[in-house]
C-alpha cells in the first residue's frame, strides 16, 4: 500500500486507539466499595451498631494512607435485622448497584451459608464475616469467604490446650442446641481424648431462657474441673456461672470468642455481682486496650477518641467490632497485594491473595504473625477477667491448631 | 433414687410457674371465651417493667443511691464478714437490692394491669358481641406488636434483674444423694403455688368469681342478671395482668430479661390446652407434669430432646381428650 499523508494519519489513529485500549480499560476506577450487612435492629441490634461506626473509620485511615493504590475505598452498611435472607437480599442490591464492589462483611453463618452458591462468575465477590463456623473454612467448597481467625473448632482445641497445660482432667461441654453450639463438639470430643482429658458431661440448652437449676444440677453432679461453654453471646452463660458459683462448685469456666466481651462481663459484674472473677476463655485478638506494640491498634485509637468522643467508643473497641475491622485490612491486605502484581481486583485474585497471605503482620490484632491456612487462622490466647479491674488479661501464651 | 427426685424437685419448681403463666390464660378464657395468644407477651412486658423499675429508675442520678443499693452500716458491717457466694452473703445482698426490688415488683403489677386493661378497652371490648374467632385473632395480632414494641422501648439486648428473694444455695442429702436447690427458686415455686390457690379461691368463693363463672356460662343470661359483662371482662384481663407482671419477674430473675421471654408463653397455651382451657385444677396438673417430664428428659436424654418430649406427652393428650385432662366438653344446645 502506498503511504500518503492521509493514510499515515489513518494509521497512526488507528495505531493510538489500539495501544490507548488497554490504558482506557486500566482507568483507575473512581473508588473500591466496601460493604456489609449488620444487625443494626433485631436481636443483636447492640452489637451491630457498635461495630457499624467501625467502618467509616477503616475508610477515613485507609484514604488517609493513599487508598489501594491510589484508589479511595468507600464503605457501606445496611441493615438486616440479623435475617440471613435480608443479609442476602442485601448484599445483591450491593452487587447491583455498586460497580467496584471488592469487598463484603457478612453478619451471621446462616447469611454466609446462604450466600455461598451464589458466589460464582460474577456474583462472586470475597467476603469475610462474624462468623467462626468450622464449616466456613474450606476453600474447596467456598472459595472466596475466608475467617479473620480461629474456628470453633479451633478455639475449643486452644482451650483444651490449656486445660491439658494447667494439669485438668475432667471437662464438660455445655452448649445451646444450635448449629452454633454444637459445631465444635465432634472434634472437640476427639481432642479432649486425645489430650487424655475425659469429657465428664454434654449439656444442650436453650440459647436463651434455659432451665439454669437443671444445668447447675446435672453440672455439679458430674463433678468437671473445668466447664468450657459455647453457642451463647450474653444470655445462659453468665446465670450459668452465677449459679454454679451460688453452690459453691469449683469448677473453672471457659468460653469461646462470642462469651468474652468485656462490655457484656462488665454488665452482668455490674447488675449480678462478681462472680465473673477468673472466668476465662479463648480470644484471637488482643482486647483493644492492650495496644502497646500494636500501632493498627494506636491508629484506631487516635481515631476513636476524636471522632467517637462521648460514646461508648472513644476508648475501647469491643473485640465484635475488632473481628470485623481484622477481617477488612485482611482483605485490604489482599487488595494492596493485588494491585501490586499489577492484577484487577476481581474476586478470584483476591481469594487468592488472601489463601496465600503468609507470616502477616497484622499490626495488633495476632500477637505472633500469621498466616492463612484453609482460609482461617488458628491462632488464639487464653484471657482471664477479673472484676476487681474489670479487664481480661492473658494468661496463656498465643496458641495455635 | 436421690438423683430422680432432685429433677422431680426441679420440674416441680419449673412446673409451679408454669401454672402461674396459665392462670391468666384460663382468666381471661373463662371470662370472654377468648384463648389469649399473646399472653406469654404480656408476661414479658411484665418482666420488662420489673427491669425497668428494679434496675433502669434505681440507676438514674435523679435517684436517691439507696434506691438502688441499700447499705445501712450494719448491713456493711455483717457482709464484711460473710465470704463471698456463701448463703449468708447471698441474703446480706437481698437486703441491700430490697428497695429496688419492692419498686420494682410494684411498678410491674401497675403498668402490666394498666396494659392489660387498656388492650381489653381499646382492642377486645369494641368486638364485644361479635364472634370470638375476631378477638382471637386480635390476639394473634397483639404478638407482633408487643414483640416490637418491646425491642423498640428496651432494645433487644439480654439483661439482668435481681432475685425477689435470697437466692441462696440449699444443699441437704437424701437417699445418699446430694440434693442441690436454689432458694429463690423455692420461694418463687411457694408464690406461684400461694397466688394460683388465692386466684381459684376468688374465683370460687367471691362475687367477682361468681360473675366471671356466670359470664362464661353465658353473656346473654349473666347480662339480664344484671351482671356487668364489660367489667367482668375488664376484671379478667386486669388478673392476667397481673399475674402476669408476677410470672414475667420471676422468669426475668430465672432466665435473665430478653424478648424470648414472649415465647414461655406458647408452651404454656400447650400445658392449658392439656390439662383443659377452663380448669384451673386442671392447669395446675398439667403444668406440674410437664415440668417434671422437661426436666427429667433434661437430665436423662439432654436439652436436645427436653424440648420434644413434653409436648409430645401434650399431643397425646388431647389427641386422647380434646377438652383436656380436666376441661369441660361444650355441650352445642340448637
Amino acid at each position: 500500500m502506498k503511504m500518503n499523508r492521509r493514510t499515515m494519519l489513518a494509521s497512526s489513529a488507528a495505531a493510538v486507539s489500539v495501544l490507548g485500549t488497554p490504558a482506557l480499560l486500566k482507568a483507575a476506577p473512581k473508588d473500591y466499595v466496601i460493604a456489609a450487612s449488620l444487625p443494626m435492629t433485631g436481636p443483636f441490634a447492640t452489637a451491630g451498631q457498635l461495630v457499624s461506626p467501625i467502618f467509616k473509620m477503616i475508610e477515613v485511615i485507609t484514604n488517609a494512607n493513599g487508598g489501594i493504590g491510589g484508589v479511595p475505598i468507600r464503605t457501606t452498611v445496611d441493615d438486616s435485622g440479623y435475617v440471613p435472607q435480608n443479609a442476602l437480599a442485601n448484599y445483591q442490591r450491593s452487587l447491583a448497584t455498586e460497580e467496584n464492589l471488592v469487598y463484603y462483611f457478612g453478619d451471621s453463618t446462616g447469611f454466609m451459608k446462604l450466600v455461598a452458591p451464589e458466589l460464582k462468575g460474577d456474583n462472586a465477590t470475597l467476603m469475610g464475616s462474624t462468623s467462626f463456623a468450622s464449616e466456613l473454612a474450606n476453600p474447596a467448597e467456598n472459595p472466596y469467604q475466608y475467617l479473620s481467625g480461629p474456628t470453633y473448632q479451633d478455639q475449643f482445641d486452644i482451650l483444651l490446650q490449656n486445660i491439658k497445660a494447667q494439669g485438668g482432667t475432667t471437662v464438660a461441654f455445655i452448649y445451646s442446641n444450635t448449629e452454633f453450639g454444637r459445631d465444635p463438639l465432634e472434634t472437640g470430643r476427639k481432642k479432649a481424648e486425645e489430650l487424655g482429658i475425659k469429657v465428664v458431661l454434654e449439656e444442650a440448652t436453650k440459647p436463651q431462657g434455659a432451665d439454669i437449676p437443671t444445668h447447675v444440677t446435672k453440672l455439679a453432679q458430674s463433678g468437671a474441673e473445668y466447664c468450657i461453654m459455647h453457642g451463647y453471646v450474653s444470655s445462659v452463660w453468665p446465670q450459668l456461672i452465677g449459679g454454679a458459683k451460688q453452690f459453691g462448685l469449683p469448677t473453672k469456666f471457659m468460653g469461646t470468642f462470642w462469651g468474652m466481651e468485656k462490655l457484656i462481663a462488665d454488665k452482668v459484674t455490674a447488675q449480678a455481682g462478681p462472680f465473673l472473677d477468673g472466668y476465662s476463655g479463648v480470644m484471637p485478638y488482643r482486647y483493644f486496650y492492650d495496644n502497646a506494640d500494636a500501632p493498627r491498634y494506636q491508629a484506631y485509637a487516635a481515631f476513636a477518641k476524636k471522632a467517637f468522643a462521648g460514646t461508648p467508643l472513644e476508648n475501647y473497641l469491643p473485640t465484635w467490632a475488632l473481628e470485623g475491622l481484622c477481617s477488612i485490612e485482611i482483605a485490604l491486605d489482599a487488595m494492596r497485594t493485588t494491585v501490586e502484581a499489577d492484577k484487577p481486583l476481581t474476586a478470584d485474585n483476591l481469594a487468592e491473595a488472601v489463601a496465600n497471605i503468609k507470616d502477616w503482620d497484622s499490626g495488633g490484632f495476632f500477637g505472633p504473625k500469621v498466616s492463612m491456612n484453609h482460609n482461617k487462622m488458628g491462632v488464639g490466647r487464653v484471657y482471664s477477667y477479673s472484676t476487681e479491674t474489670k479487664l481480661f488479661t492473658p494468661t496463656s501464651d498465643w496458641l495455635t491448631t | 433414687m436421690g438423683q430422680i427426685l432432685q429433677y422431680v424437685i426441679n420440674g416441680l419448681m419449673s412446673g409451679a410457674i408454669y401454672a402461674l403463666i396459665g392462670v391468666g390464660i384460663v382468666s381471661v378464657y373463662k371470662a370472654t371465651k377468648v384463648v389469649n395468644f399473646a399472653h406469654g407477651y404480656l408476661i414479658m412486658f411484665g418482666a420488662y417493667f420489673y427491669y425497668t423499675f428494679s434496675v433502669i429508675v434505681p440507676g438514674m442520678e435523679i435517684m436517691p443511691d439507696w434506691l438502688a443499693s441499700w447499705q445501712p452500716e450494719w448491713l456493711l458491717a455483717w457482709k464484711a464478714g460473710l465470704p463471698m457466694f456463701s448463703p449468708m452473703a447471698a441474703v446480706a445482698d437481698w437486703i441491700a437490692n430490697l428497695p429496688r426490688i419492692g419498686l420494682g415488683l410494684v411498678g410491674a403489677m401497675v403498668c402490666n394491669t394498666l396494659l392489660g386493661l387498656l388492650i381489653e378497652r381499646v382492642l377486645m371490648r369494641p368486638l364485644m358481641g361479635q364472634s370470638t374467632f375476631a378477638m382471637i385473632m386480635i390476639t394473634v395480632g397483639m404478638i407482633s406488636i408487643l414483640s416490637g414494641a418491646a425491642s423498640l422501648i428496651w432494645s433487644a439486648d439480654a439483661d439482668f434483674v435481681p432475685h425477689i428473694s435470697p437466692n441462696a444455695p440449699i444443699r441437704f442429702t437424701l437417699f445418699g444423694t446430694t440434693i442441690f436447690l436454689f432458694g429463690a427458686d423455692l420461694v418463687n415455686m411457694i408464690i406461684a403455688l400461694l397466688l394460683f390457690a388465692a386466684i381459684v379461691a376468688m374465683v370460687r368463693f367471691t362475687t367477682s368469681g361468681v360473675a366471671i363463672r356466670a359470664t362464661a356460662e353465658d353473656q346473654s343470661t349473666a347480662y339480664s342478671m344484671g351482671i356487668s359483662v364489660p367489667k367482668v371482662f375488664s376484671g379478667a384481663w386486669a388478673l392476667a395482668s397481673l399475674t402476669g407482671a408476677i410470672a414475667g419477674a420471676i422468669l426475668a430473675t430465672r432466665n435473665g430479661i430478653s424478648p424470648s421471654l414472649g415465647l414461655f408463653g406458647f408452651s404454656v397455651l400447650a400445658i392449658v390446652l392439656m390439662g383443659g382451657l377452663d380448669s384451673y385444677g386442671g392447669v395446675l396438673i398439667a403444668s406440674l407434669v410437664i415440668g417434671v417430664i422437661e426436666a427429667l428428659t433434661q437430665w436423662k436424654l439432654g436439652g436436645d430432646w427436653a424440648e420434644v418430649v413434653p409436648y409430645v406427652a401434650v399431643l397425646i393428650v388431647i389427641l386422647i381428650r380434646p377438652h383436656g385432662l380436666f376441661g369441660q366438653k361444650e355441650v352445642e344446645r340448637i
